[in-house]
């Protein structure tokens, strides 16, 4: 370690200061409630994913007798069975509503959490406002958790509450043809409150290392889009097989997400040092 | 005198542009004005950076206001208060909102932070927009509200970066007296960046000229004056310029460093006041009639542009 890591690694072993935390996230949530270039498109992937979709398979799963049948018999037997244990009209809401729209639902944290993290962190280089920040008596790691607070805070309870309402709807929706409120189920569960805060918390990793090396909003999107992108395919791809395979197999993906997000985020907050910022100011 | 306010030695700071700063070793007294003159990439703003501990440096020390700011980065910065070149504000909050957000994060109670930021908004004539959000804000407006943050925790020692850069003549104006005042009757330690040396030469009690990272000149323009030049330099006012007769005799004269003709006469430099009336005496009898005699003491921008030609010569790459 040389003389100049050592003078900052002393000063970031104290106790987290909640109260600047609590102050900084107040001040980026403020922020972004405010902000119609960040509210619209958080709110618009949950309306299309979580409200129009359920709604739309409700009416057509009621509307007439559609075979999703020939579509279950490509998959594996063991992944094909719960789906073909439900009586025929209910196969097309089970296996849409139930199971291939959960992998796309992790989308929405995914991208709310990308969004806010290039907002809170290179959005303060962009508005050259991240000077002020490090002239002030605050941690370098307390502003890190207020700004990766920022971002999962927004991220989660969006998809949860997004949840709840997708949920309502579905059941609703497709009253006349399951006869029963069929939403949550146990892989829902798992992934709303296991899956998608790791996801989460994933996109904040990455957009955090992408934002201190761009210098605004936009190239932090453009540059965390070229990373985040493939693994929504990627990740939308096997997770829907993980789903299928049932609740163990998912909740054991999600133990990988969480290691990949701590180490994400590990790695972040040693990057995020006022002296690395300062250099790129 | 008490312990200096500022002391560092031989700070030196790197990045991969180049080097920023080369062994900067200056002294700043308490309730002193220094003045931090340079070009653009001088490297002014990174020794703001430095003393304040958001950069840390590659080598060199430094204690301000007693402490190390690599060390003590937080307890130093809790005592000094920062105007950044640009005012650094959020659009998307008021001014008050602004500097609530700001106080509240120095540990200031939400109540206290609420009166002291109305009250400051006030005093810098900013009361009636407390309340609008930044976005529509003047140069000089956003400014202001900067200005006010900085003194929201009432700091021992002030660094302004450019305080009046992008501001019209009367705004520049407003703040100088501002910054004058906050020096003058409260007795803080100003730190002042500028390129610009009217307001330096308004507001400091030194100055530190910085080219390409390096301390050329550290002192009062009076002391750097003495540094650059010898004697005293008297204007005389001949109508016309100094004829080769009289520049002749002038030159013969033991106590006459230097004559130089002008449009309307001559610049003598002569070694002391005493060798006045002889010069005058001269013109006079080589049928020269002297109309004014002026000495000329060295302003401030003639310091500083002659230590720019200095260090420009110095800088400059040999011939091959």
């Amino acid at each position: 370690m040389t003389d100049s890591t050592a003078r900052v690694a002393t000063v970031e072993r104290e106790r987290v200061n909640w109260s600047v935390v609590r102050v900084m996230l107040g001040r980026d949530l403020g922020a972004i409630v405010r902000s119609k270039a960040l509210i619209l498109p958080m709110l618009a992937l949950p309306l299309v994913l979580l409200v129009l979709l359920p709604a739309a398979i409700g009416l057509a799963a009621n509307g007439k007798q559609l075979r999703v049948e020939r579509f279950v018999d490509m998959l594996p037997s063991a992944l094909a069975a719960p789906v073909m244990a439900h009586p025929p009209q209910e196969r097309l809401v089970i296996l849409v509503l139930g199971y291939l729209v959960a992998p796309l639902f992790l989308i929405v944290p995914l991208m709310i959490s990308a969004v806010t993290a290039a907002d809170t962190f290179a959005g303060e280089k962009e508005r050259r406002t991240l000077e002020t920040l490090l002239h002030l008596p605050v941690r370098d790691r307390d502003l890190y958790i207020a700004k990766l607070l920022g971002g999962f805070i927004p991220a989660t309870a969006v998809a949860w509450s997004g949840f709840v309402i997708f949920a309502v709807i579905s059941n609703i929706v497709c009253w006349p043809v399951m006869h029963r409120l069929f939403l949550p189920t146990w892989l829902w569960m798992i992934v709303i409150l296991w899956l998608a805060p790791a996801v989460a918390a994933i996109g904040l990793g990455i957009m955090v290392r992408v934002s201190i090396r761009v210098n605004n909003t936009q190239e932090a999107q453009q540059l965390g889009g070229a990373v985040v992108l493939p693994l929504v395919i990627l990740a939308v791809g096997q997770t829907t097989g993980l789903l299928l395979a049932g609740p163990k197999v998912a909740f054991g993906a999600g133990i990988v997400l969480w290691a990949i997000a701590i180490w994400l985020n590990i790695r972040g907050a040693r990057a995020y040092a006022r002296d690395t910022m300062a250099t790129r100011l | 005198m008490g312990e200096p306010a500022i002391i560092c030695d031989g700070l030196t700071r790197d990045f991969p542009s180049g080097r920023a700063l080369d062994g900067l070793t200056i002294d700043v007294q308490p309730g002193e004005v220094l003045a931090l003159l340079g070009p653009n990439g001088a490297g002014k703003t990174t020794t703001i950076r430095l003393l304040n501990g958001v950069l840390v440096p590659d080598s060199g020390t430094a204690t301000v206001l007693g402490m190390d700011p690599w060390r003590q980065g937080n307890e130093l910065r809790a005592r000094t208060g920062v105007l950044t070149e640009n005012a650094g504000l959020d659009e998307r909050f008021t001014a008050l909102e602004n500097l609530v957000v700001m106080a509240r994060l120095r540990g200031i109670d939400a109540d206290v932070a609420r009166r002291k930021a109305g009250d400051l908004l006030e005093r810098f004539g900013m009361g009636h927009r407390a309340d609008v959000k930044v976005q529509g804000f003047s140069t000089g407006q956003r400014k202001r509200v900067a200005l006010a943050r900085a003194l929201l925790h009432e700091p021992d020692l002030l660094f302004l970066d450019e305080p009046t850069s992008g501001l019209d003549p009367a705004a520049t104006r407003d703040v100088v007296d501002l910054i004058g005042s906050l020096a003058a009757e409260q007795g803080r330690t100003v730190v002042l960046c500028t390129h610009f040396l009217g307001e330096a030469g308004k507001l400091a009690n030194r100055m530190a000229v910085l080219f390409q990272g390096k301390l050329h000149a550290f002192g009062t323009p009076a002391e750097l004056a003495r540094g650059l030049w010898t004697g005293t330099e008297v204007r005389l006012d001949l109508d016309v310029p100094a004829p080769d007769a009289l520049l002749s005799s002038l030159g013969a004269l033991s106590m006459v460093i230097q004559a130089v003709p002008t449009p309307n006469g001559v610049v003598v430099r002569v070694a002391d006041r005493d060798a006045v009336p002889v010069v005058v005496a001269t013109c006079v009898a080589a049928g020269a009639p002297v109309y004014a005699v002026n000495p000329h003491d060295p302003s401030l921008e003639d310091v500083y542009f002659e230590i720019e030609a200095r260090a420009g010569a110095v800088a400059l790459p040999e011939e091959p």
